[in-house]
Formats: C-alpha cells, structure tokens, sequence
C-alpha cells in the first residue's frame, strides 16, 4: 500500500456547458436546472505504484488530457478522491505557466517555488537548467524575447531536472529541432531507468509499447482496460476495427 | 460531526494554506507585476505618477477654477467647532487612497482573466494571484502617498503648525486595513469575473458612478438625516475619511465609534463572503477561463 504514488479511486468529472453567456452568468448565482454536461470521466479508479510506467491510450475526447490535469493537480473531480505523492513534472504544454517580462532565470525559480522547492535547491539544478536549455547569455533576457523553440527548451529542461516522482508526457509533444529532440529522448529514457514514475499519453501503439510495460484504455470517460500493454492495446485495435467495420457496413 | 467540522476548517483556512511556504514567490510576482505594467514605456514608472497627477489636476481645474464656489470645504465632525480647509489639500488627501480603491476593484476583478496561466496550465496557488497583484497596486500607492505626506508637512509647515503629528501613524492602521479589505473583495469578485464577462463588465461600469457616490471631491459628513447614515454605509468613505483623519482632522479612529463599527461589521460580512465565493468557484474556474 505504502509505495502507491497515484491512486484514483471512483473519480468522476461532469464540464457543464452553458448555452450562452447569459446562462453563465446566471449561474453565478442560480444553480442551473438540468443543464447540459459531458461527462469526461466517469467513475475511473486505478492505481499506480512508485516506479511503474504506465501508458494511457484513448481516442480524442476519451478523457486522457481531464485526466492528465487532476493528477498535474490543474484540473478537480466532482466526486471521488485523487491522490497523488510527490512532485509532478509535466511535459504537456512546456510554454504554459511562464511569466512572460521575467528572465528565463526567474521563471526557474518561478517554475520551482510552485513546485514547492527551496531556493538552496533550486540554485543547486539552476546550472544544469541553463545548460540543457542550451540558452546561453540569453537566461537572462526576459522570456518573451525568446523563440517559441528556445521557450520549450527552458520548459523542458526545467521539467526534467527538478527530480520529478512522476513525469507525465505527451506523446505529441515537439522539442526543437533533431539534435535537441535526440537529447530529450533521451533524458526522458535516463529518468525512466531512474525509477521515476511515468504517465505516457498516446494515440499510437508502437511508443506506448516501447516504454511502458501496462496500460489503460479509456472510451468515453471509462477504464475499459487496464493492464498489460499487449492486451490493452489488442482490445483498443478491436475496437477500431469494429468501429471501421460499422462504418463500412 | 467531527467530519462536517474538518470539512469547516479546511473550508475556512483554505486562503491562508494557499500562501503558507509563497511567500517569496508572492514577493517576486508582485516585483514583476509591478515592472510589467510599466514596462515599454519612455518614462516607465513615471506613469505612475503622471496620471493621477492629471487626475488631481483636473479635478482641482473643474472645482476650484471652474465651479468657483467650492474654494473651502467647511467640516464639522460633531464638535461645536467646524472647521475649514482649502478644496485641494482636501480633495488631495481624499483621492491618493481612492485610486488604490479604483484600481484594487477594476484590475482586482480582472486579475485571474489575465493571469489564467497559472489557473488552466500549472497547478498553482490561485488565491495568491489576487495577493501579488494586489501589492504591486500597494507599491504604486505607498509612493503616490510619500509623495501626500510631502505636501501635508508643506501646507502644515506654510500654515504655521508643526510639521508631524501623533495622528499621523494611523496612516499604518487605515493602509494595511484598506489593503485587506479590498483583498477580501476581490476573493468574491474576481472568481466572479471569470466565470462571466458580464460581471466585470458590470464593475467597470458602475465604476465612475462609485466615485461620485463617495466623499472624495466633498465631505461625506455634511449631510443630515438619513443621508448621513447611507454615507456611512459607504466602506470607501471610511477610507477617505481616515486619511483625512490621519492628515488633516487630527482625529482618532475610534473617536467616531458608529462609523468604525459599521465599517468592521462590513470588513467581517465581505471576508466571509470572500471565502465562501472563492471556495465556491475555485474549482470550477480551469474549466470556465
């Protein structure tokens, strides 16, 4: 029990949507009367222990990135509980929470003090940040004079080198150019040997089976598998297939 | 029972456990808030100074060179004795704490609107928004009223009185006190405004009318009867009128007990409310900005 990391456990999430700006605002003060949801996930337990590399597969709307953001700790559930131990470094939208008019310098220590770490540590990795980025003399330029390469650079370095407990990545996610991308992989695989625990989001099979040895299928908010690679990918192949041959029919 | 009380405390403590552990972080948002706003421009801060400079002037141009009758403003705070003083050191030390007010309650609604970033992308402490930006507007107003202080002393010093008072100091009570109150306004408002557009739309509009309603350009003391009390309604009337005490009235807060009273039961309904619409939208805010 003790070296669980995450654990979901009954975990659903209902977006209401407004059919107007006026609904909206009537809501502020009037609980809406049998509005519109959509149910993004619906009763989703699991659990994942230190240590272990799981990849998550589902089409688009399955309710992968809903659940990517309750365990980044962005996004709440209406009912159930999530618990998750540890730092969280996300490499989803690598831009995403940088002050724009600070210097990449400060946006290090930004990106740390949300983390919750101490200056003492921060000062310790900020070299190693720098010199992943590859940013030079530019650290200490503000961030919005930067190339929206150099920026995912910054992000990505940050995200790697805290030392993360969990690491969530995007399969989609596009660093720089082919050198750079190379060291990426890189460092994602050297955090993955060094025991850390890694959530890997996918539409395709081939990555997800590289890296993690179990998975979860989500449909429509729903675990609809969730084990071995091999296995969870078969009835999420089925699936479309099944779907494929609807179509056609 | 123990479990609807934990659920109480969590609820009721959940703005300060936000802050436990950013504090240097706050400090170093707030440095960049400030910075930012006046960034780009030729005279950078300056602007924070130029504009309600142009304000004031205006102001005192309509008043007391246009409107010519309104030279002295007469106060009688109760005693036998009134009192008056000139239009512009009257209007002066009354509107330095209402551009904190204005731009706490504009800006301060709009506040997590343009900073979602850190609402929908990070996990972040989302009350402490409202408290960096909050400071940087702090530090804009500690200046503008260093730069009051400096005319008090002249106009005492010209007046022939000497140039500190003892009534002075309670600057440090009515400044942290008007910090806090439009802190605490902010936890309702600006969740409000995110969800809605409408809502802030609706504080910037019925904005200017709020200054007209409040005793800044005239003494908010004058009226009788029930117009008396509905001032007294009016927190930013309390505020101007502190700083006056504190300047101008040589006055002590607690010397006009009603008002203070009505202000601190405001202060109190305002936190609560405060607390109850932040935990309220808190959560549902990465799903509607």
């Amino acid at each position: 029990m003790s070296d669980t990391i995450i654990r979901f456990k009954n975990v659903s999430k209902t977006y209401i949507l407004y059919k107007n700006d006026q609904a909206r605002f009537k809501a502020l003060f009037i609980k809406p009367r049998n509005p519109k949801t959509n149910r993004a996930l619906n009763n989703v337990s699991f659990e994942i222990a230190r240590g272990e590399s799981v990849g998550i597969v589902g089409d688009n709307g399955a309710g992968k990135s809903t659940l990517l953001k309750m365990i980044t700790g962005v996004a709440f559930p209406d009912e159930g509980e999530i618990f998750v131990d540890g730092k969280v470094a996300a490499l989803l939208e690598l831009t995403a929470g940088f002050s724009m008019e600070m210097t990449g310098r400060e946006n290090i220590y930004l990106k740390g003090y949300i983390l919750g770490l101490e200056d003492d540590y921060i000062k310790e990795i900020e070299e190693q940040i720098i010199e992943f980025a590859e940013l030079g003399d530019y650290i200490d330029q503000p961030v919005r004079t930067y190339s929206s390469g150099m920026k995912m650079r910054l992000g990505f370095a940050i995200n790697v080198n805290i030392e993360p407990d969990v690491l969530v990545i995007d399969e989609a996610l596009a660093v720089g150019d082919a050198s750079f991308k190379r060291k990426c992989k890189d460092k994602i695989k050297e955090i993955i040997e060094a025991g850390t625990t890694v959530l890997y989001v996918s539409h395709t099979a081939s990555s997800v089976k590289e890296i993690c040895p179990r998975s979860i299928y989500l449909r429509k908010g729903a675990v609809i598998y969730d084990g071995n690679t091999e296995d969870t990918l078969k009835v999420y192949n089925d699936y479309k297939e099944s779907v494929k041959n609807k179509k056609k029919k | 029972m123990s479990k609807s009380g934990n659920k109480f405390v969590e609820w009721i403590t959940s703005i300060p456990n936000e802050h436990k552990g950013f504090g240097k972080q706050i400090m170093l948002l707030s440095k960049n808030e400030l910075i930012k706003t006046y960034k780009g421009a030729v005279i950078g801060p300056l602007w924070a100074v130029v504009k309600p400079a142009f304000t004031v002037f205006v102001y005192w141009f309509a008043f007391s060179v246009g409107i010519k009758k309104l030279r002295d403003v007469g106060v009688n705070l109760g005693g036998p004795e009134a009192f008056s003083i000139d239009f512009f050191t009257f209007m002066f030390v009354g509107i330095i704490p209402w551009f904190f007010i204005q731009d706490s309650i504009v800006q301060g609604s709009k506040t997590l609107r343009t900073n979602r970033q850190f609402i929908t992308k990070v996990k972040f402490p989302v009350s402490t928004i409202l408290t960096y930006t909050g400071l940087s507007r702090l530090y804009v107003h500690l200046f503008l009223a260093i730069i009051m202080y400096g005319y008090v002393v002249f106009h005492r010093v010209a007046g022939g009185l000497p140039p500190v008072s003892v009534y002075d100091l309670q600057f440090f009570l009515y400044c942290p006190l008007m910090f806090m109150f439009f802190l605490a306004l902010s936890w309702s408002t600006a969740p409000m405004a995110a969800f809605s557009k409408d809502f802030e739309s609706l504080i910037v509009s019925v904005m200017s009318g709020i200054f007209w309603l409040s005793g800044i350009m005239y003494d908010s003391y004058s009226f009788k009867g029930f117009l008396k009390y509905a001032m007294l309604i009016n927190p930013i009337n309390f505020f101007a009128n502190g700083y006056r005490n504190c300047f101008l009235y040589n006055r002590w807060f607690f010397e006009y007990k009603t008002e203070f009273v009505i202000f601190m039961v405001e202060f109190i309904v305002v936190f609560i409310l405060g607390i109850y619409n932040y935990n309220r939208l808190r959560k549902k805010l990465p799903d509607v900005l």
